[in-house]
This record gives structure tokens, C-alpha cells and sequence, in this order.
């Protein structure tokens, strides 16, 4: 890609990607779903998730799958809220933008 | 290097942080291989790179605020900005960094040569003050002389002028009288040689009516010439005094 994706847009895309799970999702899943859309490493997450959880926009549960202990992370109230101010800012920022290239491209 | 040398790796290098950040981070990293799957492994070791790349990611998100994402992934701003700028960016910058160093040099250079001025001006006024003290006692008198000398040319060149306009004033209001005193022997004289007599007349009225004309003009160039003279010799006096001013 060749426009840079600040903190707050991959925050949002995080928050949307997790949001969409009503059951919960894990790490891998928000992965694979982020990447649908971003050209992102694999090893960029979690360090996003990490400071969502601790911004309290995310919380945990353990759920066993498999036989095993899955991680799941889930949305909060908090998070909902983050996540609907970076859509409307998004709307009127990306609203904007191409209002501004679509009017001086044909004037 | 297997899924569990990977894992076992970050351990160590996560060393560094609380026991809870470093756990929480292992037990992301472990659930990812699982839920990547086992034939997936050595895709997701390719993905995410060296376990110090990891490692360095999640200990700068860690750190908080420093952090940045950028498609580069995660940088550090105290430490990966300032070595680590692309060299696109660097280009872009060369232009305008070079324009700012030069606005400052130049400025730099400003600085000397006000510097520089005053320095002169210091220079200057000791030597002004040093030929006052040497050569005062005799440039101060020829100063003083020369004053005199140029008020007294300017005064005489005044009273010539004016002593001209006066003169030749003077002479018409003579050459009026004169013609008048012609007209009126001229008149006295009608009864003995008429002719004569007319002549002068004639020429008496000559010389009133050119009396006349140079008298009006003496006095009107005098009015309108006298009080411009005097001014511009004025102007002349006062113009040396009002260029020290100006130099203050």
C-alpha cells in the first residue's frame, strides 16, 4: 500500500475486525481478518491488542477448545464507544479526501 | 528452528519485562501456532519473522507511547526514526533541509557583517577622536577660517547681486527721470527749433517708457528673486548640519 496506516486506523480496524464477533475471537482470527484488508506482518497485532486491553477498549477470556486453553478477546463498552468516534472521524476524514481529489481532478 | 525453539527463544528475550507482560505475550504466540495449525508452522515462523523481531515489536508496544505503526510495522521513535529513516524520506527532506541550512548560514553571515559594522563604527569614532586630539589645535582654527572664508563669499556674492538688481533698478528709475526731464526741455524748447524739439521729445518718452520697463522689471526680479537666493544660501549654511544629523 502505498499510504502509511497510522496507530488510530489500525486501532479501529482491530476494534472493527473484534467487534464482529459477538462470541468472542482470537488472535489468529483477527490476523487473518485484518489482513484482508491491510498489508500488515503477522507479528504486528499483539502488541495493538496488548494496549487495547490495556486501554480497557478489549478484555479476555480463556475458553477451552480443542482440548486445549483458547485466548479470546472480546469488545467492551468503552471499545464500542473508541470504535464509533473512529468511524465518524473516518467518514469525514475519508469523505474529505475524496471530495478533494474527485473536485480538483475535474475542475 | 521448530515451533518450540521459537517460542523458547522470545522467553528469553522477553526476559526483560514483567513476568505478566512476557506470559501474556508467550501464551498469544502459542495459541497463534495452535490455531495456525502443525502444517502451518514453518509458514507462520516465515510470517512473523525472527523471535527478535517479535520480541523488539512487542517490547516497543510495551513501552507505550514511543511506539508507532507505520508499514514498516512497529518503530520505536527514540530509537528507529532518527538511524533508520528511508532513504525516500531522506531525499524528500535533502531539499528542504538544505534551503533551512542556508537561510541559517546566511543569517550567520548576517550576524558577522552587522558585527563587523559596529566594529567599524568603533574604529571610526576612535579615529575621529584621535586626529580631534592631533590635529585639533590646527585643523579647528583653518575650520573656523574656512567657515569664514565661505560665509563671506556668500555674503558678498549676495550683495553683489542684490547691489546689481539695486543698480540697475536704480538706473532705469535715472533713465525714466532723464527721459522725463528731456520731454519737458523738449516741450520748453517748441517755440524756438520746433524739430529739435520733438526729437527730444520723442526720444525723452523713449527713455521715460525704457526707464520705466527696467525699473518694473528690477523690482519684480528683485521680489522674486532676492527671497530665492536667500533661501538656497540658507539651504547651503544649514545643509553640512543636517547631514551630521542624518548620519546620527
Amino acid at each position: 500500500m502505498v499510504f502509511n496506516t497510522g496507530a488510530a486506523l489500525l486501532d479501529a480496524i482491530v476494534l472493527a475486525a473484534v467487534s464482529g464477533e459477538t462470541e468472542g475471537t482470537y488472535g489468529y482470527k483477527i490476523t487473518q481478518d485484518v489482513r484482508q484488508v491491510l498489508e500488515v506482518s503477522e507479528s504486528t497485532l499483539y502488541p495493538v491488542l496488548r494496549r487495547l486491553q490495556k486501554d480497557g477498549c478489549l478484555d479476555t477470556y480463556d475458553q477451552e477448545f480443542a482440548g486445549r486453553n483458547r485466548r479470546y478477546y472480546r469488545i467492551t463498552e468503552a471499545g464500542t464507544a473508541q470504535l464509533n468516534l473512529y468511524k465518524m472521524e473516518w467518514k469525514i476524514y475519508a469523505s474529505k479526501i475524496s471530495g478533494f481529489l474527485e473536485e480538483k481532478n475535474h475542475s | 528452528m521448530n515451533r518450540k525453539e521459537y517460542l523458547e527463544r522470545l522467553e528469553q528475550l522477553l526476559l526483560v519485562l514483567p513476568k505478566e507482560e512476557r506470559e501474556e505475550a508467550l501464551l498469544y504466540y502459542s495459541d497463534y501456532f495452535d490455531d495456525a495449525g502443525i502444517e502451518n508452522e514453518a509458514d507462520v515462523i516465515r510470517e512473523l519473522g525472527s523471535p527478535e523481531e517479535v520480541a523488539a515489536k512487542i517490547r516497543a508496544g510495551y513501552a507505550g507511547e514511543y511506539a508507532e505503526y507505520s508499514e514498516q510495522g512497529y518503530e520505536d521513535a527514540r530509537f528507529q526514526n532518527r538511524q533508520e529513516m528511508t532513504a525516500a524520506y531522506k531525499e524528500d527532506n535533502a531539499e528542504w533541509k538544505d534551503s533551512v541550512y542556508e537561510a541559517e548560514r546566511e543569517a550567520g553571515t548576517g550576524d558577522k557583517k552587522k558585527t563587523k559594522a559596529k566594529n567599524t563604527n568603533i574604529w571610526k569614532i576612535i579615529a575621529i577622536v584621535l586626529i580631534i586630539l592631533i590635529a585639533g589645535p590646527v585643523v579647528i582654527p583653518l575650520g573656523i577660517a574656512a567657515v569664514a572664508v565661505i560665509f563671506s563669499i556668500i555674503i558678498a556674492i549676495l550683495a553683489v547681486v542684490v547691489s546689481i538688481v539695486v543698480a540697475i533698478g536704480i538706473s532705469g528709475f535715472a533713465i525714466a527721470f532723464a527721459g522725463l526731464a528731456i520731454v519737458v526741455a523738449g516741450i520748453a524748447k517748441m517755440i524756438f527749433i520746433p524739430s529739435v524739439a520733438v526729437l527730444a521729445v520723442g526720444v525723452g518718452l523713449l527713455l521715460l517708457a525704457l526707464g520705466i520697463v527696467v525699473s518694473w522689471f528690477m523690482i519684480s526680479l528683485a521680489v522674486k528673486v532676492i527671497p530665492v537666493v536667500i533661501r538656497g544660501i540658507v539651504r547651503l549654511v544649514k545643509a553640512p548640519f543636517r547631514k551630521a544629523g542624518a548620519g546620527k
